[in-house]
């Protein structure tokens, strides 16, 4: 894991790292990742899911409502003439 | 019921186990307390990180609203690792819980405070979560029963993620006749979790293991007091009826590798909202272009297991790398789900010890690697991984401190599990610390 | 030229596509919950009604519908998106490979999936320095994405293309009329070798405009014997010109994985059991196919009204086509406001098929259908006494031809042909000929 593989990585999560957190880390997922490389004698399996049991056509109708009051959420959020302001765009 | 207030506020002062506590017991309801990931209306739910701090949800849990209509008051939120990252509670934002037989212990993680909680506070109920383990190791450690469903069993609505399809709600007491009960209370399909409407129904009792299976690799790298203890289970398990086998799972090594793959890719996705906006930590300075806004409140706020786990997760997912560990991880659980089944075939449960040492003292966890501290999970990550049900129960005392045994059923069978338990703790007496508030 | 194009448009459903909020037009953060803002704790859960429409969507282009889909996370950094990642169908479409109709000419479609709307930014402020003011109104309102291949050819072709399968998904699945909101468009423009994409187009007026721009601008460049160069550029609305993005200081990496919260979805059987409406310019074409009748009139039919095309198609059951054409598009059409009444259209048929096989003349039938529509017009004059009476005269003045007629039928042609010039085309020559023979055959 080299320095500009882990800068990147980093960039991409959103974290801004020192220069010793980015090599603690690098060496971190180094190892990490060395010791997981047994998963490469695995079988190759062809199918998989994203849950271990089946989550098979669970659907919602379409009736709208809301069980919690909006106005509770905009006071929790903080808003100016109803918007929740942001930073800057560019 | 001041007496139960005062072991709350006991628990809470001496041992960490709560974030939070009421100030008044309601003496007409039953008391239980929810793991700090667990969202309730009025109280905080910062999961053990000072990303969200101040954030209060104006929501319950489903499992949470599901307790208060059976009549339970939530009296307090318990500690644990941030997000859940981690075996020993030690990444806690928000206090270090310590352990209910030796102060100088960890509790487990990372439920490590609904551990405490439920070993100091008899008739307590703590709702607890496992991703990898989460519920085991501090039931182990702390020297109570922990049930951890199987996946979809409880609804998730209301739990702050860490691994979508890794995290299940579950439950620790002092008896395993509280868990059984409180179990019906939280389990059922909730339309806003879809995961939680593909289970079968509960029956009505389960059935007592007649033949348990342990696998041969599970008993590698054990403390060797660990090692003595559980033959000593087996040899009570086998006095009371039941069969006991060696069995070989030679796909239980492939088990930690993929679990940590797929719950750091999953957990990396679900912490990118904590970004400074809407809830918890805010970033006040808008002044700015959002990449640095978000990133300055992230790496501010997020603990240093937190950062390796996003980092980690975030590689595993990247082009170049998804095949190799995300995809190649997600066709290991199949495998493994396909391995325990056949085991199934023959025999009721599969049982292991729950961790591979007792709860170790904080100074040994400070000198662990990250490896190491991953490596603690080895036997909890298997049936986690899977989905399958699991129960840990305390099996014996080492040097004073409890030694957890758990077994672990095929999917929805919690109920056989809750039978085993219960025929076990009457042939083996638990131990809990003297305790004067 | 080639030109393909990447359309988001928003389904017409009442609530979300993963939570129950209103879809409907609100003030800013009304119609908003835990899970569309991305609240910890919070999870998905499928809208049926925004899967079925998609899947509608999906047979209605043709495409190859897979048997399981399941959704994905998409996951970077904007002020717009709640959870800092979408959820959408990244590897595993609704469907692929299908084809739209434009004008005889086939547009291939590649793929049709489903998605979550990000809420919406209004910027404030210094330009060059605004902030985000975001209305999560817009966040999770359900999206079908639809992606060409480049086989457009031309920004008009490119318009007319979605004009028409606007129209097209209209009927289908009541989307609505695509304006600037709920209307957004990657697209794909290359003169040469080189293909540049231009990003979040809103609305069409501005992506004939962006294409029409992007087209000059690249042929200049390589009439000046310049390359294009590959690239990304937005769509500057107020200055109506195309520009290079700026270099993303972070290129994303999305880094794809599934949705566990969501499952699978058995999609092929419920795809195979859709019923689906038949669309405007579909029905069109099979109006031409099947009653050969001209394109445009085909058009105009489907375009007016889908009951008036019914009842069109029932006429044909009874008349030749053009009659039908004839009728429909004439008194029927400038009557419709009453005569869409289904239960008059039993007699609307019988008049036509009267009219049609010579019972009544034209003008008859026109009266008659007038008379349904509810419409005063001069007393009718009593076909049956009158035309009596004028065979009478003329027979009474005319024994010899009562006589010719018992040695001879054909005699009685002088008669008829008297009736048809005294009646002046009142009365169809059939019911001349059968009355005549029958007062004839009464004296005889």
């Amino acid at each position: 894991m080299d320095r500009e593989t882990i800068a990147r990585v980093a960039k991409v999560a959103r974290l801004n790292l020192t220069e010793e957190e980015m090599e603690r880390y690098a060496k971190d997922l180094d190892d990490i990742l060395n010791s997981f490389s047994v998963l490469d004698e695995a079988p190759a399996g062809d199918t998989y899911s994203f849950n271990p049991i089946p989550v098979v056509d669970v659907l919602r109708e379409d009736e709208p409502g809301q069980d919690l009051d909006p106005q509770v959420l905009r006071d929790q959020m903080g808003t100016y003439e109803g918007f929740v302001r942001g930073p800057r765009l560019s | 019921m001041s007496a139960i207030y005062d072991l709350i506020r006991y628990a809470q002062l001496k041992h960490r186990a709560f974030t939070e506590i009421v100030e008044d017991l309601d003496d007409t309801k039953f008391h239980f307390s929810a793991k700090d990931n667990l969202c309730a209306d009025g109280f905080q739910a910062r999961a053990g990180s000072a990303v969200l701090d101040g954030y209060r949800p104006p929501f319950d849990a489903t499992p949470i609203r599901k307790m208060k209509d059976s009549g339970g008051q939530l009296v307090g939120k318990t500690t644990m690792d941030e997000f859940g990252f981690g075996t020993f509670s030690t990444n806690s934002a928000h206090g270090v819980p310590l352990n209910p037989f030796d102060l100088e212990r960890s509790c487990g993680g990372s439920s490590g405070g609904a551990g405490a909680a439920a070993c100091l506070i008899p008739g307590h109920i703590a709702l607890g979560v496992s991703t990898g383990g989460s519920i085991s190791g501090p039931a182990s450690f702390c020297g109570v029963v922990g049930l951890t469903p199987t996946y979809g069993r409880v609804s998730r609505y209301g739990l702050i993620d860490y691994g979508n399809s890794l995290d299940k709600v579950g439950l620790l007491s002092r008896s395993s006749s509280l868990v059984a009960k409180h179990f019906r209370t939280i389990s059922g399909p909730d339309p806003k979790d879809p995961t939680s409407c593909a289970q079968p129904v509960l029956a009505d009792r389960g059935k007592m293991p007649r033949s348990l299976a342990v696998p041969k690799e599970a008993l590698q790298n054990l403390d060797p007091a660990v090692r003595s203890s559980f033959q000593d289970a087996l040899s009570r398990f086998k006095e009371l009826g039941t069969e006991v086998h060696e069995v070989s799972m030679p796909s239980l090594r492939f088990a930690l590798p993929a679990y940590y793959i797929l719950a750091t890719s999953e957990a990396s996705t679900n912490l990118a909202r904590y970004c400074g906006m809407r809830f918890g930590r805010r970033e006040e300075e808008l002044n700015q272009h959002f990449n640095d806004f978000f990133t300055g409140v992230r790496s501010e706020s997020f603990g240093d297991e937190a950062k390796r786990r996003i980092l980690l997760g975030t590689f595993c997912r990247m082009v170049g790398f998804r095949s190799r560990y995300y995809l190649k991880s997600l066709a290991v659980r199949q495998l493994l789900i396909e391995e325990y089944q056949k085991v199934f075939r023959d025999h009721d449960a599969v049982v292991t010890p729950t961790m591979p040492f007792i709860a170790p003292r904080f100074e040994e966890i400070g000198r662990m690697k990250t490896l190491e501290m991953y490596g603690a999970d080895v036997l909890t990550v298997p049936p986690n991984l899977t989905g399958m049900p699991h129960i840990s129960v305390p099996c014996a005392y080492v040097k004073g401190l409890p030694v957890g045994m758990q077994l672990v059923a095929d999917h929805w069978k919690e109920l056989d599990l809750l039978e085993a338990a219960s025929a076990w703790e009457k042939a083996f007496i638990y131990r809990f610390p003297e305790v004067s508030p | 030229m080639k030109i393909g194009l990447e359309m988001h448009f928003q389904l017409p459903t009442r609530s979300k596509l993963f939570c129950s909020c209103p879809t409907s037009s609100a003030e800013p953060n009304h119609n908003v919950c835990p899970v569309c803002l991305g609240y910890p704790g919070s999870r998905p859960s499928l809208n049926r009604k925004a899967l079925e429409a998609g899947l509608g969507i999906a047979r209605f282009l043709d495409c190859k519908i897979e048997e399981k889909v399941w959704f994905n996370r998409k996951t970077y950094f904007y002020p717009d998106l709640p959870k800092n990642f979408q959820i959408t169908q990244y590897e595993s479409p609704l469907g692929t490979n299908g084809h739209f109709d434009l004008n005889g000419r086939r547009i291939g479609i590649w793929r049709v999936h489903l998605e979550e709307d990000p809420g919406r930014i209004r910027r404030v402020g210094r330009s060059g320095e605004e902030i985000a003011f975001v209305d999560y109104n817009r966040s999770g309102i359900p999206l079908v994405e639809i992606v060409t291949a480049p086989d457009l050819t031309s920004p008009e072709e490119a318009r007319e293309f979605i004009d028409q399968l606007v129209t097209e998904l209209r009927s289908l699945c009541g989307l609505e009329a695509q304006d600037e909101q709920s209307f957004r468009v990657d697209a794909n423009i290359s003169l040469g070798e080189e293909r540049v994409e231009v990003k979040n187009v809103q609305g069409l007026r501005n992506l004939e405009r962006a294409l029409k721009f992007e087209a000059s601008r690249q042929s200049k460049l390589l009439a000046a014997g310049k390359k294009v160069v590959r690239e990304t550029r937005r769509f500057d609305e107020e200055r109506k010109v195309t520009s290079s993005a700026r270099e993303k200081e972070t290129e994303e990496d999305y880094g794809y994985i599934g949705e566990p919260d969501l499952g699978e979805f058995r999609i092929g059987e419920m795809a195979r059991n859709l019923d689906l409406k038949e669309t405007p310019l579909v029905r069109a074409r099979r109006l031409v196919s099947s009653f050969g009748i001209g394109e445009a009139t085909a058009k105009q039919l489907v375009l007016t009204s889908v009951t008036l095309t019914d009842l069109f198609e029932e006429l044909c059951r009874h008349v030749p086509p053009e009659k039908a054409v004839s009728w429909t598009t004439g008194p029927i059409s400038s009557n419709w406001a009453v005569l869409q009444d289904p239960g008059k259209w039993p007699e609307i048929v019988q008049i036509v098929k009267d009219d049609s096989d010579g019972r009544i003349n034209d003008n008859e039938a026109k009266r008659r259908i007038l008379s349904l529509a509810g419409v005063q017009q001069e007393a009718a004059v009593e076909g049956g006494d009158d035309m009596t009476k004028l065979i009478s005269d003329f027979v009474d003045s005319h024994p010899e031809v009562l006589a010719d007629y018992r040695k001879n039928p054909k005699a009685a042609n002088m008669v008829i042909g008297h009736v048809m010039k005294e009646s002046k085309g009142r009365y169809s020559s059939k019911e001349v000929v059968e009355e005549v023979r029958k007062e004839m055959d009464k004296r005889v």
